[in-house]
């Protein structure tokens, strides 16, 4: 899978549109109030929130996938991406026999991944639906890929389960005034909003209601990639996205089962911490790639509170874009510290064929689950 | 029947505790909020109420929904509701199995429905600060630990039994008799919402991130667990159900 998109046809693609006059900056902006900075366009109309009768598929859209999974974005210059991802309470396993009711966009943690391209714009809705068991591991008619990919590796063991809260969304991809776009919803309740991809990036979003620590911890997170308009200046031949996260999990005497632990939570010391979710999620199915290939990685750090100091075992990042900005281009990186909620494109050269693990270097965080393995095949000419 | 106990209760000295059906004397008193909301304020009076022992259930409000027909599911006016309400009831006015059985606690229920229940009993839901002062009264009452209290409270976060909830007053009433504020059903007070100055702007604490420290005098387990249900009901609308959404009734003494 290709999903990168030379510069030169990037710029074609620009030539061509503001030849048609198909891309003047007045068509950019959809709504009365809408204006531009800079090219980027703030002063989104206020978001809506309603009741509707909808129970179809809780992530829709076409560019959805669950980790390491990126979409390729298969069209030229910019689009607006009707995206829906519905909050849903799930029983998750995150190591073996580790279970808990976690809150979900989706039904994933981490939830799905939205690829777009820079200066796109997302109109998006969530229905709070933490009051309803809501089933992912069947086939979804109208759903996302995400549905196909979670069913096909549903190592989290998905069980639907309902836990109704409040909840909200903060896409740190957007620029808006949280107070509105990022209001809390109770359960029954969407809310519908939209917002503009102004800056390329590996973005984290997540609920933002409080307790946030609580919320981000049992689950409720996931990233938007934002591609930079005019691609990346070398091409990949693989592309994954990986999801750092913490867990805080301690043994419910209750249920009998598992539940976030708040102490744990407040002192920082996670029972797992996971790459996508899982402690064993890149080992039982490891992320592919060949000798001599450029694999690129999307990462994002989503926390809640650790920092990553992301390696990969036996290469070197040949090129990091910090934030997954063009302009912040490091070279020869051996590790790269990730802040929670920072994010970054990472390119290796896959020396040779073999196995090649990627962790936290920060070890204890790669002995509670950090790690993962790349599986090299050889060279192919 | 309702009204009926309530008399009972009335005419009884003020500090003795009520069997299964009855009402609570609370004795007011100097209480302080364990949220702290917008500046501290110090200790404010607390003036005697009378508590419902246990939550109002399916089969009390089905008396009320007969007795009051525009309060059925397929009758409520909209703006009242939202489209949920009752809707784990077989029918509009009947019972059933599971969290419809009589004895389970009323759930699925707006903030409208329940005042207009309590309303016609004589009653009033509780305030915020009335169901909270009772609460710690009765942890203090039974003994509770701050880390048992939170314990019990993040369980049911995390696993709340909405589809199996069990039936309101079980077992014994502990303390100064009053079943189960804790740990069965989240319940609607009279001014759920908190409102909260953010310069010249007002919040419902629906705002994004990093508001907690702000309400908690301290950052422990129990602080936290106390604070989630004020940050819930806060994030509910009046015509808000959930399955796990029920309430009791106060009444102010003679």
């Amino acid at each position: 899978m290709t999903l990168f998109k030379s510069p030169a046809v990037a710029t074609l693609t620009l030539a061509c549109g503001l030849a048609a006059g198909g891309l003047s900056a007045s068509d950019r902006l959809v709504h009365d109030g809408e204006f531009m900075v800079d090219g980027m366009i703030f002063g989104l109309p206020e978001a809506r929130v309603y009741t509707e009768d909808y129970s179809g598929p809780p992530v829709v859209g076409d560019y959805l996938t669950a980790v390491p999974h990126l979409a390729e974005l298969d069209y030229d210059g910019n689009r607006t991406h009707e995206v829906r991802m519905d909050v849903i309470s799930q029983q998750i396993e995150v190591a073996p026999g580790k279970f808990y009711n976690a809150w979900t966009f989706g039904g994933s943690v981490p939830g799905p991944t939205l690829h777009v391209r820079e200066g796109d714009r997302v109109v998006f809705t969530m229905k709070n639906r933490s009051d309803e068991p809501v089933v992912i591991t069947e086939p979804v008619a109208g759903g996302s890929p995400f549905f196909g990919q979670i069913q096909a590796n549903p190592i989290q063991n998905h069980q639907p389960a309902i836990s109704p809260m409040p909840h909200s969304m903060d896409f740190h991809s957007g620029t808006v005034a949280a107070n509105d776009k990022w209001q809390t919803i109770p359960p029954g309740v969407t809310i519908q909003f939209e917002w503009v991809a102004n800056y390329p990036g590996v973005y984290m979003y997540h609920c933002g209601t409080p307790s946030v620590l609580m919320h981000t911890a049992q689950g409720q997170y996931g990233a938007v990639v934002v591609s930079p308009k005019e691609g990346f200046p070398v091409e990949a031949d693989r592309e994954y996205v990986l999801v750092q996260s913490e867990f805080y999990l301690t043994e419910d005497e209750y249920s009998g089962g598992y539940r976030y632990d708040h102490a744990a939570a407040m002192a920082r010391d996670p029972s797992q911490v996971t790459f996508n979710g899982h402690v064993n999620a890149l080992h039982d199915e490891p992320l592919r790639a060949n000798a001599g290939e450029r694999v690129r990685l999307y990462v994002l750090n989503a926390g809640p509170s650790g920092t990553s100091s992301f390696h990969v075992i036996g290469a070197i990042f040949d090129r990091v874009w910090y934030e997954g900005n063009l302009e912040n281009e490091w070279r020869g990186m051996q590790t790269v510290l990730l802040g929670a909620s920072n994010g970054a494109v990472m390119d290796f050269i896959v020396p040779e064929a073999g196995s090649y693990k990627l962790v936290d270097h920060e070890f204890a965080d790669a002995e509670r689950g950090a790690a993962g393995t790349l599986v090299a095949g050889p060279r192919k000419q | 029947m309702r009204t009926l106990l309530i008399l009972l209760t009335l005419s009884l000295p003020t500090a003795a505790p009520a069997d299964d059906n009855g009402i609570v004397f609370i004795d007011g008193g100097d209480w302080e909020l364990p949220i702290v909301r917008e500046v501290a304020t110090g200790s404010g009076r607390v003036d005697d109420f009378l508590l419902d022992a246990r939550q109002v259930t399916n089969a009390e409000f089905l008396d009320f929904v007969r007795a009051h027909p525009e309060w059925r599911r397929d009758r409520a006016p909209g703006i009242f509701r939202d489209a949920r309400y009752l809707s784990h009831w077989p029918q509009a006015d009947a019972l059933g199995e599971s969290n419809a059985r009589p004895d389970r606690p009323v759930t699925r229920v707006s903030w409208f429905a329940a005042r207009a229940y309590c309303r016609e009993l004589g009653g009033r839901l509780p305030s915020m600060t009335e169901w909270e002062y009772a609460s710690e009264r009765q942890r203090q009452s039974v003994g509770t630990s701050p880390e048992d209290y939170a314990r019990e409270l993040f369980s049911w976060y995390a696993n709340p039994g909405a589809g199996s909830l069990r039936s309101v007053a079980e077992g014994e009433a502990p303390g100064l008799g009053i079943h189960g504020l804790h740990g069965l059903v989240l319940e609607w007070v009279e001014d759920f919402q908190l409102v909260l100055g953010r310069g010249d702007d007002i919040d419902l604490l629906t705002g994004s991130c990093g508001d907690t420290a702000r309400f908690l005098p301290e950052f422990d387990e129990a602080h936290y667990a106390t604070f989630l249900r004020f940050q819930s009901r806060s994030n509910y609308q009046p015509d808000t159900t959930t399955s796990t959404l029920g309430f009791r009734c106060a009444y102010d003494p003679e």
